[in-house]
């Protein structure tokens, strides 16, 4: 910023000194809007040489510029505070409604989920009659274009049993298999 | 801040993705289907049985169509990779099938697997199959409180109406 020198008319330099003091006095709001700085000499030179504060000769930051500041708990959260959260209704295991006893076994089932002593019951048996099917088919791929049906001990293939291929059972035939 | 979720929307997409890319989608259904018309009856993961139960179904449809149908017999084809279950397809569940007008297969929920997992397994059959029945038809029993109660209520009534 450029100080003007004061030129030799005495009116022009009144004139000028009291515009200076209106600026001083932040009374001429046409520059800054009311609130400036106040003025006063200074140097017209580069940026840094400006503001000359210690140039770091130490070669390590200062904690207080390196430092990431975190979140962290600022209180210990007591007991009743982390009971009402760790027992909230949400965070609680649901209980299942839907428990119901096989009416076959007796044995507890879920009421859409199959009971899993019957079905282990089945499944065994049809390991069984599956062994039957591949000791009379001999190899693999040897599936036959016929349809089949299971005959237990003392069973005779009825007329409907017709052109099926018959699997032999040597067993009694159980009470939950129903023969059609 | 945009965090995506659009990796976790379908919109509006129904099928599953299995295994490693859609083709390989697409075998491991094809080796379940092979497995259903050979065993009639088989025990897989739940999301699996429900995806492959539309193809099984849509399979015995189109080998409803007969022997002769060219579009049948390359969907067979295609669908069976062991082709003696050609035969099968379409001389035994084919005729089987005749009269239903759809839904040829049971799917069933099984308690979860065994393993580490515990998948939610499904056992899925073909209707009319030789194996064991997997549920047993209840017949209400007349012998039952309720159902005593009810009888009486009735007779009572119809008493009342007649007198």
């Amino acid at each position: 910023l450029l100080v003007l020198v004061p030129s030799p008319l005495p009116r022009l330099r009144a004139l000028l000194q009291r515009c200076w003091g209106r600026l001083e006095r932040g009374l001429w709001p046409g520059v800054f809007g009311g609130q400036s700085p106040p003025w006063g000499p200074a140097l017209a030179v580069q940026g840094p040489a400006l503001v000359p504060q210690g140039i770091s000769d130490t070669g390590t930051p200062s904690l207080l510029e390196s430092v990431v500041w975190m979140a962290a708990p600022k209180q210990r959260r007591t007991i009743e505070v982390n009971r009402c959260r760790r027992r909230n209704p949400s965070k609680l295991i649901e209980i299942k409604r839907n428990i119901d006893v096989c009416p076959e076994c007796g044995n507890l089932k879920q009421k859409h989920v199959l009971c899993g002593y019957c079905y282990a019951k089945v499944k065994e048996e049809t390991r069984l009659i599956r062994m039957e099917i591949y000791k009379k088919e001999g190899g693999p791929f040897n599936a036959p274009a016929v349809e089949t049906v299971v005959l237990y001990e003392g069973e005779k293939p009825t007329e409907k049993d017709e052109g099926k291929r018959i699997i032999e059972r040597a067993k009694k035939r159980p009470s939950w298999f129903v023969q059609n | 801040m945009r965090l995506s979720v659009a990796s976790a929307i379908s919109h509006g997409r129904v099928y599953r993705r299995f295994g490693l890319s859609p083709r390989s989608r697409l075998d491991l259904l094809r080796n379940l289907v092979t497995a259903l018309v050979r065993h009639e009856r088989i025990e897989t993961p739940w999301a699996r049985a429900d995806e492959m139960r539309g193809y099984a179904e849509r399979l015995i449809d189109y080998a409803k169509r007969g022997d002769k149908d060219e579009r049948a017999m390359r969907m067979a084809d295609f669908w069976l990779t062991e082709k003696d279950l050609i035969h099968k397809l379409f001389k035994v569940l084919a005729p089987r099938f005749q009269p239903h007008p759809g839904s040829y297969t049971r799917l069933l929920q099984i308690p979860n697997r065994d393993g580490l997992d515990r998948a939610k397994m499904a056992v899925i059959e073909l209707k009319g199959n030789p194996l064991p029945p997997l549920v047993r038809p209840r017949r209400h029993s007349d012998k039952t409180l309720l159902n005593q109660l009810l009888k009486g209520y009735r007779q009572d009534a119809q008493r009342a109406r007649g007198t």
